[in-house]
């Protein structure tokens, strides 16, 4: 229901601070990531002493404590940076796309597409293990959304709003028959239930790895595109007059996006909030500047995912909360508390 | 999934503590409208009835019904104890799985009125002309459909929460295949009289723990089990495992990280779920391969046992599983 | 009672009924299209009634329907059949009234109750209720309600500053539902299979089982709603146009904004109570009765009878031609997501 608030976001009549203080903003932002991988490593639902964090990433000991450390809190905190990064960035470059500041990837049908096949996988083909899911999602995510694209564009192009609307259908469209797959299939409606809920616990980096290359090839086109997407927050024909070629812009844009949101959502299922208000706070910190909008995302969305995720460790000890349902209740108000500003309708 | 029974199972107890005091009202209440409800449920030949007491109260059903409709949870400890259904309610996949061949092929003849999650196709069922219907499944369903079951034939309701012996009882006893129950019993007490005589002195001081995963399992963590298979360990085999303090949600409630399973070196022996074949269950696999099970004193010494557990809800699976019990223990290495 | 050629040009030809000084303007060609609605609806009814896993002859149907018939075939047709044909018609009819006032309100065709939480809320109701009390199924339905009506609220608390403004609604809107989404999720994963399945086959929406106590309370209620929103329809009209415009033709704008809200809400949640969250009706059946009518902004008359009989059809569907009888939720999903699908579709590209 993302596509409900469609409006233009004009250039920025709000005071902008000036490049150094945005390179402080930067620094700080990179400082507070890395205390934050620095405590999530620390913190866990078992007591570790910090001698044997340090004994577990750089000697090699081999001990219970140590292999916990290494085999289970390191790579999370590795997926979780690494997830981070991409829905902030796939949230940042939606929002530029569709000049819309309450779009996120999800409305592209990524989760829906995502969701979809790995019910099928599960309920019809019978995959069980994790590296299968993560394929299937990869798949039904870049799939659906190019789906969504083919559907929403036109033969003069592509419009952001037919791309939306069509997104939000299509997405409930599969959701229905996702759903209807699931209540008729017991084993899939079990093994889907974990899928619902966003998590970074318990993907082994091995799945991890063959997405990084994806990821790479995305963030370039990003801030390859992140001058043109600056001139397109004019509008259409402002940015013709600049020069910039529009179908280019937006496919290349797409494509980044579409590879960032389907891999994040493929690693660790839907997470809701990261991609739609990270990118949002950035624009609040740097104005309208679409590269220091990135760069700021990339910092604060795995902050954000980081945090979430050790506040779901630590409240239910022994066991935890997903990260995507932390994120969830983190984000909601947030979200309402920016709503109710004073300029709330121009956001 | 032997583990979906457990934790069916276990849902049904915590239920049982949460609700004791509603239980108990609805029996009263049950005890004062049986009148009511054996006039409400005619029979086809009066004089070939008998009373038999459900949650529903007491139900008049044929002496020896020949027409079985199975709805819910019933499906498989009916056909476990011999009957053949002319009708069931569909079954997973990983259930099926593991049933015996014969088994089977009794589910798969009868005639299916309805999806475990869908909706039962009460026209259908009518149709199959049933003279017994036999039903567990959630309150909330039966609030729905419970009336017009019973106006399709009698109908015999067991609630979530009734514990896997007494149900086997009742289902022998409203089924009419007493005979198939008692060979199951004597064969049942037979095998823990065996496993407590061979393994007395392995099993005095050693601590157990079980520990399990399901298809449902968040990625990356785990659960201790103390309901299911693992509770007939400890309250009929009398292994000392762990339980959960009176009161509380099972221990196999509480899904637990991956990084909890260095804690359970303080056990002496570890028992996990394995398939038919002795492999682990796919659910289960992640954990077997991290270092840190690995590491385990219990797992390092072969002391980790994989069990088979088909089901935990009649006494066919539950003989397959002490069978199991049996030849895991037997590998135990003796105490020092 | 005498049709009468009126002066002012509508645009469109009009039909006047006028009895007294009460004076009916209706437009032909909303008429004619809710006559023929009327006329597909008493179409699928039929059918439905006829339809049936149980084999029975139209002759039985009609013994069964008079009275003639008793036993099994009577409980089928009367009982069962009946209800459920009778509660699709009225649950469409309610929620495709409850999308219309929604779509209206907020000026937004993409708006229904689920805006402000209702959904997601009395799902979240439900689920307590299932999962943690393990309540009966008349406290499910008190839950379901308590939810959604207390989201409503929240939302719309959240929502007011100094007046509540369409777009703050539908983001705070999304905010809370997507918190309860979490939330409901969560709820899920902690349960058991048995209870998590119960659950989610009363959060698809299914008239399994719907009994006449059901259909004649909830068609009670729907009744008297429809008939208030029938009364708030003018107000409705003029604040389509705007809040300053309706102001000016003397409409009281936040209470008439309160009364229409709350009259949506109910609707839903009389729906709700009776048989689960029905996706996608109340969203659909007001765009397709607008585009089969032609008028300008959004009517409810249409909208009830398109609701009506995508209610009736779908659950036709869900029963008879799914390979297995599914909750009719779903099918409303698929259909109406389809549906719509393709008219912003064709709409937005016409635009281009």
């Amino acid at each position: 229901m993302t596509a409900l608030a469609l409006r233009q976001d004009g250039p920025g009549t709000e005071t902008v601070p000036g490049p150094r203080r945005r390179l402080l903003g930067l620094v700080v932002a990179l400082v507070v990531l890395v205390v934050l991988l620095v405590l999530s490593v620390m913190i866990g639902s078992t007591a570790i002493a910090p001698s044997v964090v340090w004994d577990a990433l750089f000697r090699s000991s081999a001990g219970i404590d140590q292999f916990a450390i290494r085999d289970f809190r390191l790579p999370r905190t590795i997926v979780g940076l690494v997830v981070g990064v991409a829905l902030g960035l796939s949230g940042a470059l939606i929002q530029a796309l569709t000049r819309n500041p309450l779009a996120d990837p999800g409305i592209l049908g990524v989760n829906a597409g995502a969701s979809f096949a790995v019910t099928v996988a599960v309920g019809l083909l019978g995959v069980r293990d994790a590296q299968g899911y993560m394929w299937f999602a990869f798949a039904g995510a870049l799939i659906v959304t190019l789906l969504v694209l083919a559907l929403g564009s036109t033969r003069q192009g592509s419009s952001p709003v037919v791309i939306v609307l069509t997104g939000v259908c299509v997405g409930a469209v599969l959701g229905g028959a996702r759903e209807a797959l699931q209540l008729t299939n017991p084993d899939a409606f079990d093994a889907m239930r974990y899928w619902n809920a966003g998590s970074i616990v318990g993907r082994p980096l091995e799945v991890v790895w063959p997405i990084l290359p994806f990821f790479a090839v995305a963030l370039i086109l990003a801030f390859a595109v992140s001058g043109p997407l600056n001139a397109l927050a004019l509008g259409d024909e402002l940015a013709v007059a600049q020069g910039v070629r529009l179908v280019r812009t937006r496919v290349l844009a797409v494509i980044a996006l579409t590879l960032l949101a389907g891999g994040a959502t493929a690693i660790a299922g839907p997470i809701a909030f990261v991609g739609l208000m990270v990118p949002h706070v950035a624009r609040w910190i740097v104005g309208p500047h679409q590269r220091w909008i990135f760069a700021y995302s990339i910092l604060l969305a795995p902050s954000l995912l980081l945090v979430s995720d050790i506040l779901g460790r630590i409240v239910m000890r022994p066991s935890e909360i997903p990260v995507g349902i932390v994120t969830a209740f983190v984000g909601a108000p947030v979200l309402v508390a920016l709503v109710r500003r004073k300029k709330a309708s121009g956001l | 999934m032997s583990n979906t029974s457990l934790m069916r199972r276990g849902a049904a107890l915590a239920a049982a503590l949460m609700s004791a005091s509603l239980v108990l009202t609805a029996c009263g209440s049950d005890g004062g409208d049986t009148g009511d409800k054996a006039v409400e449920t005619p029979s086809v030949e009066a004089a070939e009835t008998r009373s038999v007491k459900a949650e529903n109260g007491t139900i008049e059903v044929p002496f020896a019904p020949q027409r079985i409709v199975t709805i819910g949870n019933t499906n498989l400890p009916f056909i476990d104890l011999g009957g053949k259904p002319v009708g069931v309610t569909e079954v997973s996949d990983s259930d099926l799985d593991v049933l015996p061949k014969e088994q089977r092929t009794v589910y798969e003849a009868a005639e299916i009125v309805g999806s475990s999650g869908g909706e039962v196709d009460l026209e259908k069922l009518a149709s199959l002309k049933p003279d017994l219907i036999l039903v567990q499944f959630h309150s909330n369903d039966w609030d729905k459909i419970g009336k017009r079951l019973e106006a399709i034939a009698p109908t015999v309701l067991w609630g979530l929460d009734t514990e896997w012996k007494a149900f086997a009882d009742a289902i022998a006893e409203a089924g009419n295949v007493a005979d198939a129950l008692s060979r199951q019993k004597a064969e049942f007490k037979e095998k823990v009289a065996k496993i407590q005589e061979t393994y007395g002195k392995v099993i005095d001081g050693t601590s157990f723990v079980d520990v399990s995963r399901g298809d449902w399992s968040d990625p990356g963590t785990f659960y201790i089990a103390d309901i299911g298979c693992s509770e007939i360990a400890r309250d009929d085999v009398g292994l000392d495992l762990p339980e959960a303090a009176e009161g509380k949600d099972p221990l196999a409630y509480e899904s637990l990280p991956f990084e909890q399973i260095g804690e359970l070196s303080k056990y002496d022996v570890i028992t996990y779920p394995v398939d038919a074949a002795g492999q682990p269950t796919e659910p289960f696999v992640p954990v077997v391969e991290t270092n840190t099970w690995k590491a385990l004193p219990a797992v390092s010494s072969g002391r980790a046992l994989g069990v088979f557990c088909p089901s935990n809800n009649s006494y066919g699976p539950v003989i397959r599983y002490l069978d199991s019990l049996d030849s895991a223990l037997a590998t135990l290495p003796a105490k020092k | 009672m005498s049709t009468h050629i009126p002066r002012v040009d509508f645009g469109r030809r009009v039909l006047v009924l006028r009895r007294r000084r009460i004076a009916v303007r209706l437009q032909w060609r909303s008429v004619v299209v809710c006559a023929l609605l009327a006329v597909a609806v008493a179409g699928t009814a039929v059918l439905a009634l006829m339809t049936g896993s149980y084999p029975l002859s139209p002759g039985q149907v009609l013994s069964a329907l008079t009275g003639r018939d008793t036993g099994i075939v009577h409980d089928i047709v009367v009982e069962w059949r009946l209800p459920r044909v009778a509660a699709a018609l009225v649950f469409g009819a309610a929620l495709g009234v409850s999308g219309a006032v929604f779509q209206s309100l907020l000026r937004n065709p993409l708006a229904d109750p689920g805006i402000i939480g209702f959904s997601q809320g009395s799902y979240t109701g439900a689920l307590i209720v299932i999962l943690v009390v393990n309540g009966t199924y008349v406290q499910l339905v008190g839950g379901a309600l308590l939810g959604g009506m207390a989201t409503a609220v929240a939302v719309y608390v959240l929502a007011h500053r100094r007046g509540v403004q369409g777009f703050r609604l539908i983001i705070v809107g999304i905010g809370v539902s997507a918190m309860l989404g979490s939330l409901n999720t969560w709820l899920i994963l902690k349960a058991d299979l048995d209870q998590a399945m119960s659950a989610a086959a009363w959060g698809a929406g299914s008239l399994n089982g719907v009994s006449w106590e059901q259909v004649v309370i909830g068609g009670a209620c729907i009744a008297v709603l429809l008939l208030l929103a029938g009364m708030l329809s003018r107000p409705m009209r003029q604040m389509e146009l705007g809040d300053d415009a309706a102001a000016s033709q003397g409409v009281r704008v936040s209470p008439a904004r309160l009364a229409l809200i709350l009259v949506g809400v109910a609707l839903t949640a009389t729906v709700t109570a009776a048989s689960g969250p029905i996706a996608f009706i109340s969203l659909v059946a007001p765009q397709i009765g607008r585009r089969l009518a032609r008028t300008a902004g959004t009517t409810l008359a249409p909208a009830a009878f398109v609701g009506a009989l995508l209610c009736l059809a779908s659950d036709y569907l869900a029963q008879h031609v799914a390979p297995t009888p599914l909750p009719v939720g779903i099918v409303t999903v698929v259909l109406g997501g389809g549906y719509l699908g393709y008219l912003l579709f064709t709409e937005a590209r016409r635009r281009l």
